[in-house]
């Protein structure tokens, strides 16, 4: 059995789709995300995760127009404000949003998770990042966002500051006592009194707790202090791997920095990215890969503001027929790395007319790609995948309703949900 | 006519704890449905908003503690989510949340309110506090609260960064290009570059600009800074004064210092603070005050904890039968409140104060639905002012009391609207 997830961000769900509806503006609205939410919980689904970001990119070509002409990225909306709507008409998908340590006080967010953790009945995670690009910093008021190391350094303290407050609030802290009229012991709540290198807190949070105690904690980071990071505080994992071998060896070392952390590897759950390409027979999913991998790899614009909004250097100021020029950047470097592997030897036209998302790519029919997800989960020794895909309705209704039934079938994933609260369904297998 | 919201005097917090008539009060601790029926009956009665009042702190100051708080459900989740749900089970009220400008990024702020405005279809408010307590200030990682007078400085600068922002997408800039070349016109969004004494933002907001671009702000502090802050931003007002005298000049000075601002002060509507008492007839009206001033006479310790936490100082420390102690040189806290305690002190002891001290009405409003209206008109008559605000307990008698009882009476009279003439909140609070 393996778990699934659908990443997501609150944004133009891809504004040019012919599939998406009034996409203009719907995308604004609860609803669209609503009725996904319930179609990924019939499918059983362990959660939806809200990425996120705060500044409009601007590093290619020096401005934002190719980002806000085509809604790539940007606007994007708060997530957290869309949780506790989706939660109210949901029973059992876990709801995870994106946090960044770099800018959010702990208290805040910690305040803040623990409310949402308590609306949801327990089915709340935030995914913690760093962030990644100076505007964002500059938005906060930063010359430069931090060091990449020394904002994991930053993160790592901030979850401890946040943890100590969730953990300030036993239990059984709440009496309840209406005869005597007594809300809650005294002897139960304590104080953080957290003194980090960056961050202070004293707490006690003024709230009950949650039910889950801590929300759940999620990770995305996949470079060497990211996956040390992720190792150590995250329930669940979110990884880009496009081939088999690369999956593996994440999966392997994570697994052992938690070890080596003190942590139960089978604690922490890694999803690997995946994208479908889902038809009526194999033949007509091909075709239909093919086109779009034509399509994708004749936009040289958009895979150009990919690699400059990832890296934070404007890759539209290079030669298109020399070599690649050697990059060194403070921003995402893992996903820039990514992109560009392989690189040496090649000219930047060539690499940017490779498509490559960092999922892991499923073409075919509904038995074929549950053949081929079986495979892979069983290679890779687990725990799961995560949909990248944006939120329209027929795209949702194709994995929910087409693929699920069939890895329902064949035992692959959860008929039910055994628990109320995502971490207890998280780590059910 | 004039305006009416309920300021939620502990946001989404537990109300009413050991009250009579609270309900199932387990089932209400957390739940949003509370909240939501009583969004429901205010937009019912035609109420402007709703305004959740929040805090960071569980307070600790009375006795060296925070054992009274939590025998006394002084708790509070973060009212903001609250705000997405009670903007889908309704569709004209107004929801205020508090932020604090001492500790809230102002990016995250100014991107959370320009999501919920869209939300909530343009309904959406901002409450700025500068935040009082020495503990809020040491959850956020300081020593000690920044000195009072400083803070409101910086709140001024952070009004003035979160309304760049969300200033810097110009209100046409999303096309209506039906051929889906172009999604944002680039060239009508701009950085904003702000660099100030306390705050810095670059720019720009990454949302679309929402119905009403800039949400309504609100604003509640009684001193010379928090009255200033409030008349060069505000779009509405809550005040604590005690009295229609105090009223009438509370609205004047409001008024001189917009003039002053350059501000029309018909763009401001200053709301007070109210705690009617509502019965069948006079008398028995009569008789629940009587009541509940004899329920607070025997609860020293909840006064004495309420003043603690207003000002910071542990009043368990003086002589309740001694003279009222020299209090307000040693506050950092609420200064107009606690100048409040120390002029009430002047010639009483701590007990006498304690058990007079009424800090959430500006007039007594006793009686049935058909004298409160009367009494509520005349004040307003005199004052100027623009309307009310419920502080009372939310609790489902209550919220039924104001908006099946009292509501109906005001709109008979025309002193309330009948129904709501704008899509967006701001619309509404200036439509008269």
């Amino acid at each position: 059995m393996f778990h699934m997830g659908w990443f997501l961000s609150y944004t133009v769900q891809n504004w040019r789709d012919p599939w998406n509806g009034n996409g203009s503006d719907l995308w604004i609205e609860p609803e669209l995300y609503i009725e996904a939410a319930k179609a990924l919980e019939r499918a059983g689904f362990d959660y939806m995760m809200f990425e996120d970001g705060s500044f409009i990119p601007d590093a290619f070509r020096g401005s934002m127009e190719y980002a806000l002409s085509n809604a790539s990225i940007a606007p994007k909306h708060d997530p957290l404000t869309l949780i506790a709507p989706i939660a109210r008409e949901t029973e059992r998908i876990g709801l995870i949003a994106t946090v960044t340590t770099s800018f959010y006080p702990p208290f805040l967010a910690a305040r803040l998770a623990s409310t949402l953790d308590t609306l949801s009945g327990g089915r709340f995670g935030i995914n913690l990042v760093t962030a990644h690009n100076d505007r964002t910093a500059q938005n906060f008021g930063l010359e430069q966002h931090h060091e990449h190391d020394l904002r994991y350094e930053m993160a790592d303290e901030w979850v401890r500051a946040a943890t100590a407050l969730w953990d300030g609030w036993e239990r059984d802290a709440l009496t309840l006592d209406e005869a005597n009229g007594v809300f809650a012991s005294a002897d139960k709540v304590h104080y953080a009194n957290f003194e980090g290198t960056y961050y202070r807190t004293r707490g006690p949070l003024n709230l009950p707790p949650s039910p889950q105690l801590r929300p759940v904690l999620c990770q995305a980071g996949g470079s060497q202090a990211g996956m040390t990071f992720g190792a150590r505080h995250a329930d669940t994992i979110i990884a880009q791997a496009g081939d088999v071998p690369t999956m593996k060896k994440f999966r392997e070392t994570v697994r052992e920095l938690a070890q080596e952390a003190g942590r139960d590897p089978d604690s922490v759950k890694i999803l690997f990215l995946a994208s479908f390409v889902l038809e009526d027979s194999d033949r007509a999913a091909q075709e239909k890969d093919a086109q779009m991998r034509a399509a994708s790899e004749a936009n040289i614009e958009a895979n150009l503001a990919m690699l400059s909004f990832s890296s934070g250097i404007d890759f539209g100021k290079f030669d298109l027929d020399a070599p690649v020029p050697e990059i060194e950047t403070n921003a995402a470097r893992a996903t820039t790395a990514h992109h560009l592997r392989n690189s040496e030897g090649r000219t930047l036209r060539e690499i940017v007319s490779t498509r490559s998302t960092g999922a892991f790519n499923f073409v075919g029919s509904v038995p074929t790609v549950a053949d081929q997800m079986s495979e892979v989960a069983a290679e890779v020794g687990g725990d799961g995948f995560l949909v990248q895909a944006p939120i329209i309705p027929r795209t949702v209704h194709r994995i929910a309703d087409g693929l699920a039934p069939e890895l329902r079938r064949r035992g692959l994933i959860r008929a039910d949900y055994d628990y109320h609260t995502l971490r207890e369904n998280l780590l059910a297998f | 006519m004039f305006h009416m919201g309920w300021f939620l005097s502990t946001g989404f917090g537990v109300y009413d704890w050991k009250g009579p008539w609270s309900g199932n009060i387990r089932a209400d601790i957390g739940n949003p449905e509370l909240f939501l029926e009583t969004a429901a009956a205010l937009e019912r009665a035609g109420f402007d908003y709703m305004m959740l009042e929040d805090s960071s702190v569980l307070p600790d100051i009375y006795q060296g503690s925070y054992a009274h708080s939590l025998k006394n459900a002084v708790v509070r989740y973060d009212p903001l989510p609250l705000v997405s749900l009670i903007a889908r089970h309704t569709e004209h009220i107004g929801v205020i949340a508090t932020m604090a400008t001492s500790f809230y990024p102002p990016f995250l702020a100014a991107r959370l309110m320009s999501s919920l405005d869209h939300l909530t279809h343009g309904r959406v408010g901002v409450n700025l506090v500068t935040a009082s307590p020495h503990a809020a200030a040491q959850n956020y990682g300081l020593d000690e609260h920044i000195e009072h007078d400083l803070r409101y400085a910086m709140a001024d600068e952070w009004m003035q960064v979160v309304s760049r922002l969300w200033e810097s997408w110009e209100p046409d800039a999303l096309g209506t290009d039906e051929n889906r070349t172009v999604y944002v016109d680039h060239t009508r969004v701009h950085p904003i570059h702000y660099e100030g004494r306390f705050h810095r933002s670059r720019g720009p907001l990454n949302t679309l600009p929402g119905p009403q671009r800039r949400p309504v702000v609100c604003q509640a502090g009684g001193s010379p800074a928090g009255r200033e802050l409030a008349a060069e931003h505000a779009d509405t007002i809550v005040s604590a004064v005690v009295g229609v005298e105090a009223m009438r000049a509370y609205r004047e000075d409001i008024s001189a210092r917009m003039v002053a601002h350059g501000r029309d002060p018909h763009d401001v509507k200053v709301l007070f603070l109210v705690d009617p008492i509502l019965a069948e007839s006079n008398a028995e009206a009569q008789a629940i005050a009587q009541r509940r001033r004899e329920a607070a006479a025997s609860d020293v310790e909840g006064a004495l904890a309420g003043m603690s936490y207003v000002s910071g100082l542990d009043f368990s420390q003086f002589d309740l039968d001694a003279p009222f102690p020299e209090v307000l040189s040693r506050t950092n806290g609420h200064q107009s409140t606690v100048a409040d305690y120390q002029k009430a002190g002047e010639d009483k002891t701590l007990r006498e104060v304690a058990l007079t001290r009424s800090v959430k009405d500006s007039i007594p409003l006793v009686g049935t639905p058909a004298s409160v209206a009367d009494q509520m008109a005349e004040a307003m008559e005199y004052a100027g002012g623009d309307g009310f605000l419920i502080a009372s307990a939310v609790t489902r008698r209550n919220v039924s009391a104001i908006a099946d009882g009292l509501a109906p009476e005001l709109r008979r009279r025309d002193l309330i609207r009948s129904s709501y003439d704008y899509g967006t909140f701001r619309e509404n609070l200036l439509s008269f």
